[in-house]
């Protein structure tokens, strides 16, 4: 068949109430708590890959990293996500997502979740915000009730873009990658649950160890192009996330450093964090300054550095592994391919390629504390969603709850939004290009070859891993520049088949990305968090003059993008730089 | 290369067009030849090591081991579910030959040898 021949793809129109945009961690509690509040809604959920292993928690989870433990609160939770972010939150929506972190955990302890309990039946504590789980199958778990939930599925459909009706969020329509089909899908309100970006940068491995990467290499930052193109507002882009992480595997160090209390240290055996970052926590810093910590080490001729777990037996060297089989299984391999006991070695870590992930970091969509976006008829949960870190796991399931709650709320008694056929017709255009140009354009660009480009202009002006995460005005003025080139060759991606027409999708979403990003890194003039966002120029902290949130808004009538700043609100009172007392422990 | 099918054990899920291999990649990397009937790991540069893949294929078909960058041959770690579905069984075994077995309990979910695709459209791979 002629891949140009239009009439080949089919058209399918759905209409639903509500239209969830990624069947993941969040999506999946937004689907099932729609259904059990509002059955008569008619749900619908779309996801790129299969809803049984997508997104982030494909490989599994060990831990919920965000629960009150005995004795903690919300507000407690508030007042240590606070000190851990640097002073600078939404505390209105971190409250919020605290107050309901049992309400989710249990509903998915219900659906069948191996949560570990010591003999009084109570959770097991990993530090204080964290328990332990079997969460090997969580993610079947969570697709298996928002399936049985009524929410009609569908799998392996890309969203390529949001549909419009005036100034509201009017459905989204994307492709099959399995059928010769064009989706449609029209909705009174839309929640979007697509994670956060990775790929922006250089990749830590390269070859066919390029998405051996930490956060998901299929998640695109697909939701924030969609909103950026919509109009909606972005905050916090620029508190990147670098992640402290094992080297070469990039796996998680919660494991190591709170399932078994190794110190990082230096080349040297020193523990650095203790000595010269022992005023602001030691080795309980603030999480940016965990990762800057060994960055400076290394540039100052110090590293490799490490996580020391050493101290540990050959019979917890076990369950460390154990643990990582649940959530990170290639650990387990890497240790084993390369002669490594953890119980003799100490495990040497690294700092990762720079994301944007709302879960972990803040930014993302600009919400209210309903998680509506500034575009009507559009809400946002889980890592796409702004404004609150330290979400994790649970955070994103009480985000994907208040985002139902509030949506359904909304649509009651409301008509189907209008979308003409005019802006049916070119998003179809838009979506397919790259393939209509396959039989169009003799030479083109190859989506792989976009993203490298997109990931070197990244690394070298915007503060890559090679760079230390270092950058100033003149750089990054650079990258808005070569950036800039970009979406004029979007229309040059040559692809052959669907697969690949998602892989065009992904690296132009990364692009529009990308140049917001940009524009937050050199709003920002001083340097709030180190190493996510280490401006040379301005290296101090300000709080004078920088007690805001940064955020965005590209204008979708002429792509130009907009600075503007939201103070910061303190709610919860306390000295913001102090993690608030943990509780006592209960005496026997 | 990190995750391989093993042409002499896979059987393709007998004429399953959506075998659980391919369903269960989140990056959407398995194909299945249905010339040859077997699956195999099409965008190798692709592949995140999570492993869905290989928990899910009923003949324990597909192997797991590093990128060579990663680490040494002939390093592999592979799962075995039981039947009660209550626990996991990975043997792992390391650069030297050395082998060591964890039992992880789990619940995990069947998983159903082929799928029906959305809207009942027939798939068309030609495009
Ligand atoms: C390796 C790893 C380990 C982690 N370990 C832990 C842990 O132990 N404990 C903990 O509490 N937290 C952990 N986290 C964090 C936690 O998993 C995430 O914060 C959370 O899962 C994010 O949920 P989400 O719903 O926002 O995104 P996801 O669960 O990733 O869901 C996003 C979904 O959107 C889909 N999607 C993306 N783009 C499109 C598109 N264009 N069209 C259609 N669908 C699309 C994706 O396929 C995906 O299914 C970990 C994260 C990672 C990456
Ligand atoms: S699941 Fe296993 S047996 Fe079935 S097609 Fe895939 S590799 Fe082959
Ligand atoms: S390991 Fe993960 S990414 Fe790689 S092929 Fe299997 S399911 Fe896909």
């Amino acid at each position: 068949m002629e891949r140009s021949e239009q009439q080949a793809i089919n058209r399918v129109v759905h209409e639903s109430d509500i239209l969830i945009i990624g069947g993941g961690t969040s999506g999946c509690l937004a689907a099932t708590e729609l259904k059990e509040h509002y059955p008569d809604l008619d749900v619908h959920i779309v996801e790129k890959a299969h809803v049984d292993r997508s997104g982030c928690l494909a490989a599994g989870m060990n831990a919920i990293n965000a629960y009150l433990n005995p004795g903690e609160t919300a507000e407690s939770f508030v007042k240590y996500v606070r000190y851990d972010s640097c002073g600078l939150i939404r505390e209105d929506l971190v409250q919020s997502m605290a107050e309901l972190f049992e309400y989710s955990v249990k509903k998915v302890e219900n659906w069948g979740l191996p949560i570990l309990c010591d003999d009084d039946g109570n959770y097991v504590p990993r530090g204080r915000w964290n328990i332990k789980i079997n969460g090997e199958s969580l993610k079947p778990i969570l697709a298996k009730a928002a399936r049985d939930s009524g929410a009609r599925i569908h799998n392996w459909v890309v969203v390529t873009d949001l549909l419009m009706d005036g100034d509201r969020c009017a459905g989204a329509v994307g492709f099959s990658l399995r059928t010769n089909t064009f989706y449609i899908f029209k909705a009174k309100a839309v929640i979007i649950a697509t994670g956060g970006a990775a790929g922006l940068y250089k990749p830590n491995n390269a070859a066919d160890a390029q998405h051996k990467t930490w956060y998901s290499p299929f998640n695109n930052g697909a939701g924030y192009a969609m909103g950026i193109r919509a109009g909606a507002e972005m905050t916090s882009f620029e508190m990147r996330y670098v992640a402290l992480r094992t080297k070469d595997a990039i796996a998680p160090t919660g494991t190591l450093a709170l399932g078994v209390g190794a110190p990082l240290v230096n080349a040297k055996g020193e523990r650095f964090m203790q000595t010269k970052y022992r005023h602001l926590g030691g080795d309980g810093a603030p999480t940016p300054y965990r990762a800057y910590g060994p960055i400076q080490e290394v540039k100052e001729g110090r590293g490799p550095c490490y996580l020391d777990t050493t101290h540990i037996t050959e019979e917890q060297s076990r369950q460390l592994k154990s643990a990582y089989l649940d959530m990170y299984p290639s650990q387990v391999l890497y240790w084993a391919a390369n002669n490594i006991d953890p119980a003799q070695h100490p495990v040497e870590v690294q700092t990762t390629e720079p994301y944007v992930v709302g879960g972990h970091c803040q930014g993302g969509y600009w919400i209210d504390v309903d998680r509506r976006s500034t575009v009507p008829g559009l809400f946002a949960a889980g890592d796409v969603a702004g404004g609150a870190p330290f979400k994790f796991v649970s955070g994103c399931w009480a985000e994907g709850i208040i985002a139902a709650r509030a949506a359904g709320k909304e649509v009651s008694g409301m008509a189907m939004p209008q979308v003409d056929e005019a802006q049916i017709d070119a998003a179809y255009e838009r979506t397919f290009e790259p393939l209509f140009n396959y039989s169009k354009i003799k030479y083109g660009v190859r989506p792989y070859d976009m993203e490298v480009r997109l990931q070197k202009i990244m690394e070298e002006y915007a503060g890559g891993a090679s760079c230390n995460y270092e950058m100033n005005e003149e750089r990054l003025m650079m990258a808005r520049q070569h950036l800039a080139e970009l979406p004029d060759q979007f229309d040059q991606l040559v692809v052959e088949d669907t697969h690949d027409l998602m892989r065009a999708h992904e690296v132009l979403d990364r692009v529009v990305v990308a140049q917001v990003l940009v524009e937050h890194l050199m709003a920002r003039k001083e340097t709030r968090w180190p190493a996510y966002q280490t401006r040379t120029d301005y290296p101090e902290r300000d709080d004078l003059n920088w007690l805001h949130f940064v955020n965005t808004r590209r204008d979708p009538a002429n792509g130009e993008i907009s600075v503007i700043m939201h103070p910061y609100e303190q709610l919860i009172p306390g000295d913001r730089y102090h993690p608030g007392a943990a509780p006592k422990k209960p005496t026997a | 290369m990190p995750v391989i099918v093993d042409p002499d054990l896979c059987n393709g899920c007998h004429n399953a067009k959506q075998p659980p291999c391919v369903r269960m990649c989140p990056g959407d990397l398995i194909v299945k030849d249905f010339n040859s009937n077997k699956a195999y790991l099409k965008y190798v540069d692709d592949c995140w090591d999570c492993l869905p893949c290989v928990k899910a294929c009923p003949e324990e078909a597909i192997r797991f081991q590093l990128s060579y960058q990663m680490g040494y041959f002939n390093a592999t770690l592979q799962p075995h579910v039981h039947k009660d579905r209550q626990h996991i069984t990975w043997t792992c075994v390391d650069a030297k030959g050395n082998s060591e077995e964890f039992q992880i309990r789990t619940k995990v979910l069947p998983v159903a040898l082929d799928e029906k695709l959305d809207d009942d459209l027939t798939p068309d791979f030609s495009i």
